[in-house]
């Protein structure tokens, strides 16, 4: 069996793992345009920061293509796929399979404003993009812009207060985190980022950028300029499947793949950002773009690959943040629709800081909110995953006090 | 290879094995000890209360696969091959609370311990006290527990045992030894004491 798997991110790693379990001879080549032993892309916003320097960010070692008997091609990009001949194009390279993980994750979303191609305009998705960034502030910036409050915006600002840069944040919502957390925990993130000096601007967007070869100037939606000379942009991300024939393999947002992460085509299957399976608390179509379901579809699609079928159940968004003094954790449906379907359970205290939301629907725990005392919430974030019928009143869930020890027995 | 074994059924809430479990991850290894050090040792095994406020002695189940170690962003969790115990590197733990939300039983916490980096917060769990068991003594919770709450024993053994338990219980005539006498009655009591209405 040969295997060829398209990305060497976390996705692609878990698979190639999971493949060396069942097939310790299968030859594996993986391709990936970015070179050195995998490593942790989350952890980039923490070499921002400061907090860590660029060699913690290695996840395998420096062994780890050996170690596995993995082939690799480093530095090049696939171009395409060719369904029928089960190649695999690397520019005028092929590349034959028998079984192909598309694991390719993903690109920023590119904004449209006039003049982002200047200078001190980064994204933040790659280990070159802060080395970038870094560069412009040992150059000296005044004053950094950044667009969007997902989790990559989020993060550049919380990066870049944290190095004591003077810091507006742009963004459509009332409060960051918006498509993560639910508005109680948005006001306290922002309240907690304000405090240290963000300047946070709500439903503004940039029109264009001046400069004289770095940006010097941004112009706003609502007519005013700012001035700049660093801007992070962090308006999320979309599944990188450019060079999927998307009239053989089925792509929508990401691409489609079925409870063993198999495309549309036998034999072709995906993981990680690129993917597009079901949201298990939403159980509809749905692209989870986190480190631990590239992990998880990452695997599932390496046992299935190497010929062991398992299952996923569906992915899981959910999220963990700790800033400052403030610990926030959600999962599945934070914000659910307000169409009567759904119980919300709440609990709030002030003095010890802390919040803690439940979403349940049909007898079901399908979303979690949780600010402060977060040590336990992975017990909630599994009762949401497995889909188990809560027992008995689910108010105990919102105690102070909960544990484990209380849904057994 | 022998493992903890969990009985929740016949725990007392009494905490021993919290006390034992910090005084054997400190520094000086005795619960006096322990007292006066900074950073405060604190127990990996957590008795919380249940349904009923009976005891419940929760703790790491070193699972395999652990979801902990499958969300650990800098993969600073491992697993020692030899025991099989799920171990956490504190010099590359980022303190992220990923293994936090993974964590199906809530049984990591985070703060700085003495033989990581000084005053460093990291996730801290159960080690299965291999240090101990490098020196021929069972895990510091099955030391003191002396309700029977937690065994160190070979896992098909305590299966087999729970098994016999069972069997002993349906089978009609047979006399059924409670888990151990007084424990039945004092979670019945809870148990009561929780069902009927308040006021
Ligand atoms: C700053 C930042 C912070 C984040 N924080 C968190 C967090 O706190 N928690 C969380 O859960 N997630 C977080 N994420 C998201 C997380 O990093 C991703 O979900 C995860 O890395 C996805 O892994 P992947 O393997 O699917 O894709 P990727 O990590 O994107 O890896 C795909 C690889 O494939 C390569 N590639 C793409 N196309 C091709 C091609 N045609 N040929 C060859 N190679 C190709 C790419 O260059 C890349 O190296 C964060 C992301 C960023 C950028």
């Amino acid at each position: 069996m040969q295997y060829v798997i398209i990305g060497n991110g976390i996705a692609g790693v878990s698979a190639a793992e999971a493949i060396r379990r069942i097939d310790p001879d299968g030859p594996i080549t993986m391709i990936g345009d970015e070179t050195g032993p995998p490593y942790c892309r989350p952890m980039i916003s923490m070499v921002l920061e400061g907090r860590i320097g660029p060699e913690r960010l290695p996840v395998r070692g420096r062994d780890f293509y050996d170690r596995l008997g993995i082939m690799p091609v480093l530095g090049r990009r696939a171009t395409a796929i060719d369904v029928d001949r089960r190649q695999v194009c690397i520019g005028e390279r092929r590349c034959a399979y028998d079984r192909l993980l598309i694991a390719a994750g993903a690109d920023p979303r590119p904004i449209r404003a006039e003049a982002s191609n200047l200078g001190n305009i980064f994204f933040m998705r790659r280990r070159e993009d802060v080395h970038g960034i870094h560069h412009a502030l040992d150059a000296g910036v005044r004053r950094a812009l950044v667009l969007g409050g997902g989790l990559v915006g989020f993060k550049a600002a919380y990066g870049l207060i944290q190095q004591g840069i003077p810091t507006t944040m742009l963004i459509g919502s009332a409060y960051p985190l918006s498509m993560q957390v639910d508005a109680r925990a948005g006001a306290m993130i922002r309240e907690a980022l304000v405090a240290r000096g963000l300047d946070v601007r709500v439903n503004l967007e940039v029109r264009a950028f001046d400069g004289n070869g770095a940006v010097r100037q941004a112009h706003l939606s609502d007519g005013s300029h700012l001035d700049c000379d660093l801007v992070v942009v962090g308006k999320g991300v979309l599944p990188a499947r450019s060079f999927i024939p998307a009239e053989r393999i089925a792509v929508d947002l990401g691409v489609v793949v079925d409870d063993h992460m198999q495309t549309c085509v036998p034999g072709v299957f995906a993981a990680g950002d690129v993917a597009q399976f079901v949201d298990i608390a939403r159980q509809t179509p749905w692209v989870n773009a986190i480190w631990p379901e590239a992990v998880n579809t990452g695997r599932i699609a390496g046992f299935n690959m190497a010929g062991r079928p398992v299952a996923c159940p569906g992915t899981l968004s959910r999220n963990v943040i700790r800033i400052f003094d403030l610990d926030v954790m959600t999962a599945g449906l934070v914000n659910p629709p307000e169409d009567g379907t759904c119980q919300i359970l709440q609990a709030e205290d002030h003095r010890r800081r802390t919040y803690r939301k439940l979403v349940l629907r049909g007898g079901r725990l399908v979303g979690m909110a949780m600010v402060g005392r977060i040590e336990q919430g992975g017990v909630l974030t599994a009762l949401i995953g497995s889909r188990t019928a809560v027992r008995g009143n689910p108010e105990r869930l919102l105690d102070a006090h909960f544990n484990a020890g209380r849904l057994v027995s | 290879m022998k493992k903890v074994i969990v009985h929740p059924e016949r725990c007392v809430g009494c905490m021993q094995c919290m006390l034992a479990c910090a005084a054997a991850h400190s520094r000086s290894g005795t619960l006096l000890g322990a007292l006066g050090e900074a950073p405060l040792p604190r127990s990996r095994i957590h008795v919380g209360v249940g349904a009923f406020d009976e005891g419940f002695p929760n703790r790491c189940r070193h699972c395999d696969p652990a979801p902990c170690m499958l969300a650990c962003l800098p993969g600073a969790i491992y697993r020692d091959a030899s025991s099989g115990t799920v171990l956490v590197d504190a010099d590359r733990c980022i303190n992220c609370a990923s293994c936090a939300m993974a964590c199906p039983y809530g049984v990591i916490r985070y703060h700085a311990v003495w033989d990581g980096p000084p005053e460093k917060i990291v996730a801290v769990k159960c080690d299965n006290c291999l240090a101990r068991q490098a020196q021929g003594l069972v895990p510091a919770c099955v030391e003191i527990c002396k309700s029977g709450a937690l065994t160190f024993e070979a896992p098909d053994r305590a299966a087999r045992r729970r098994t016999d338990e069972v069997a002993r219980s349906v089978s009609s005539g047979a006399i059924c030894p409670p888990p151990a006498p007084g424990f039945a009655l004092l979670a019945a009591h809870k148990r009561a004491r929780a069902e009927v209405p308040a006021g």
